[in-house]
Formats: structure tokens, sequence, C-alpha cells
């Protein structure tokens, strides 16, 4: 799947997070969460393993999370890949 | 809860019902009314208003929550609302301003904290600070370095002066354009005026401030108790997101300023930022303004000049560059907008 355009998904609420993708030639992805320090780098796993399944090569992920559990950040990331996707 | 009704575009919102009830939810939490907004989000819970906040550019203010629904994740809702109107426009980086006590609920949302100073707190949601400084960090030299903030409105023999004397007391000297468009200049013409003049300084870097030089206009006055404090909170926080945000990364040991006679309020002024600069160990040169037809040579009396179409008084004031762009085609419609004023 490619990144055409900007699209967002989530909320800033607790437990959830904020999504947004924009189109880019290689892939960044920042993460801000609240819970960092100690999840980072599960965070970024789930993130990598949801754009792998999407087939999503490039694109700046930009990810805002209040502490969600893994299933939240996939279901957020696709959905904004998907809106991000469309034509 | 669900979210009000949208703020019709393009209307100052004058007519719209939800207004009255977001100015008393907002005056009930003990802050004032604040007109001057793009966007007023809502939040309602069984018809009733619980929660609203406005966004003005990349500003959010006025933020309130009824107090049946504080301490729950209304922040959150919205929050989230006011992020999305805002990315919506186009802005990536949204500030807030508040009481310091409010601090860490937004930091609890992600929002990182700038500065802290007296009354007020600066805090910022998106890419922001961090994103500026990466994208000058091929900028950034070390060494002793100094810095001059100027609007530039536009650039005279005055700004030029400042820049010499400041460059050569420094091992680099930044040059900040305040990028905010509040000015008749528009910030690309007042940037590259700014550029040509000080060209043949080797040692001058020109930089934009981007969101990071806190105008009188941008700064929100709705969270102070005194009106009258609204002035001083806001060149607090501006000096000291200069001296917190901007200087360490720049090297910066030094702020030059030039001084302003022309100005009462001004002694009051250069004393804060003497007194707030020295708190992070930063020194304030003032240096004296040089003159023209027995007057200090400022952006002000080119403004007038320009006005009157008096290019042989605006010839003495500016440097070569400046007087260039003042004669040509593209100057007309600033010209003109200054005859309306």
């Amino acid at each position: 799947m490619r990144i055409r355009s900007k699209a967002s998904a989530g909320t800033m609420q607790s437990s959830d997070l904020m999504v947004v993708v924009e189109p880019s030639e290689t892939l960044q992805i920042d993460v801000d969460s609240t819970v960092k320090k100690q999840y980072e780098h599960l965070i970024r796993a789930q993130i990598g393993a949801t754009l792998e399944q999407l087939q999503v090569s490039a694109g700046h992920i930009q990810i805002s999370d209040r502490g969600a559990l893994d299933y939240a950040i996939a279901a957020r990331v696709e959905t904004a890949i998907r809106r991000a996707a469309k034509e | 809860m669900v979210p009000g009704p949208d703020l019709p575009p393009g209307s100052a919102g004058f007519d719209w019902p939800p207004l009255g009830e977001a100015r008393a939810l907002i005056e009930s939490c003990g802050l004032r009314f604040e007109p001057g907004f793009d966007d007023l989000v809502t939040l309602y819970d069984q018809e009733r208003l619980v929660a609203c906040g406005a966004r003005a550019g990349y500003v959010l203010k006025m933020l309130a929550i009824a107090p049946s629904h504080q301490g729950s994740d209304t922040l959150g809702e919205l929050v989230t609302r006011l992020i999305q109107s805002g990315q919506a426009a186009g802005h990536e980086t949204l500030f807030v301003f508040t009481p310091p006590q409010n601090a860490p609920s937004f930091q609890a949302l992600n929002f990182r904290l700038l500065v802290t100073y007296g009354q007020a707190a600066l805090l910022e949601y998106g890419p922001g600070l961090p994103a500026y400084l990466a994208a000058h960090a091929a900028q950034i030299s070390p060494g002793r370095n100094g810095a001059v903030v100027i609007n530039g409105n536009p650039f005279t023999l005055g700004h030029l002066h400042l820049v010499e004397q400041a460059a050569a007391r420094v091992d680099r000297l930044y040059l900040f354009v305040v990028r905010e468009d509040r000015s008749v200049f528009p910030f690309a013409v007042r940037y590259r005026l700014a550029r040509e003049a000080t060209a043949h300084l080797a040692n001058v870097t020109l930089l934009d401030t981007s969101r990071y030089a806190v105008s009188a206009g941008t700064f929100p006055s709705y969270f102070l108790k005194r009106l009258d404090a609204l002035s001083a909170a806001q060149m607090q926080i501006d000096l000291c997101l200069f001296a917190e945000a901007l200087a360490p990364p720049f090297h910066l040991a030094t702020r030059f300023v030039g001084e302003e006679p022309l100005c009462p309020t001004t002694a009051a002024y250069n004393q804060m930022m003497a007194q707030v600069l020295g708190e992070h160990g930063i020194g304030l040169v003032v240096v004296p303004r040089i003159e023209a037809g027995g007057l200090p040579i400022s952006a002000t009396r080119v403004r007038a000049a320009f006005r009157t179409g008096d290019f042989d008084t605006i010839a003495e004031l500016v440097p070569p560059a400046t007087l260039a762009f003042l004669r040509s085609e593209a100057a007309r419609p600033i010209q003109t907008q200054l005859e309306e004023v």
C-alpha cells in the first residue's frame, strides 16, 4: 500500500493514540508517548509489524500515544494508512 | 459526550448559538473570554455544554471544562478535537499557554513543556522545537556566539549598524528574523532584505524565529488574573523561550539590542530583558542608535517616509537593497496599505 496523502486516525484519550501519516520518500517513524521510556521499543515493533503487513515501505508516521495496547496501535495505524492510500 | 456543532466557516461566530454558552463556561472556570479565534470546539453531555476550547492559528486557548467533568478524560477528548482542527488547517505544531499548575495535564497528553516563568507556562504539541533545531543543525557552530532578533519592517541602516557592531564582538552572529506575519512587510521580504544587506558579513547567519519568538499578538491573556500583567508576562515568556530554547543549542552567550530612545516604555523592557537573560547567564549589550538628520534611524521613520513617497529621506535611512525594493513595483501594494492606515 502506498501513502498518497496526509491522513490521521485515533484520539488523544487515555489508552488511545493519535496517528498522522503523510507521504515521504523514506520511512520515518516518530513516536511520542506518555510511556515512551518503558515501551517505545514495543510501540515501534507493533508499528513495524503493521507496516510490513500492509506492505508500506515509505512515509512519515507520527504517533502520539497515551498508553494504548498493541491491538489499538495496530488498528489506528492501519486505519490511518488505509485513509492515506485512497485515490 | 458528543461534539457540538461546528463553528460556521468564515464567520466570527457572533450569532452562533453555542457561543454564549461557551462564554459562560469559560468565565465560570475563572478565565476571561477573549475574542479572536479561528475555531471553537465544544463537547456536550446530555445536551449540556461540558467542555470547550478555541484555536487561534497554531495557538490553543480558553480550554474550559465544567467541574462535573474535570478529572475524567474530557481534556483528552477536547484536545483531540483541537489537534484535528489545527492539523486540518495545516498546523503540525500547536501551542498552549496556561498557568504553570496546569502544565502537567498537558504533558500527560504528550505536550512538551517549553518554558515556565511567573504566571505562565508554554507547551507545544507536535514536531515543534526538536524538528526546528534538527532542520538548522547544519548552521550551528561552536564558539561564543551572539544573537540579534529583529522584525525588520523594513531593514534599515540602524539594523545594519546593530548587526555590524554585534558581529564584530562574537564568533558567529545569528540574526533571527521574526517569522510571524503581523507587519506590513511580509516575512519573505523582511528576510530577503536582511539577507542582502548583511551578505558582506562572513560570520552572520540568518535564521527565522519560527514560532519561537512570542509576540504580543500571539500571546493570549485569557488566563491572567490582571490584564496589566499581560505585557510583562508576554515579554517574560518570550525572553525565557529565547534563553532556554534557542540560546543553548546555538551557543548564544550575548544578545544585542538597539537602544530605543524614541519609546518611553522601552527602559522597563530593557531592564526586564537584562534581568531575565541574566538569570540564564546570557549577557545583554545595548547598542546606541545611529542618527540621520538629527534623529535616530528607525523602521517607523522609513514607513512614514515611504507612505508619502519621500525617497530622499528613505535613501538616508536604509541600505541599497531596501531602497531598491521600495522603489520597485513589488512594493506598491505595501505603500497602498500604509496610505490606508
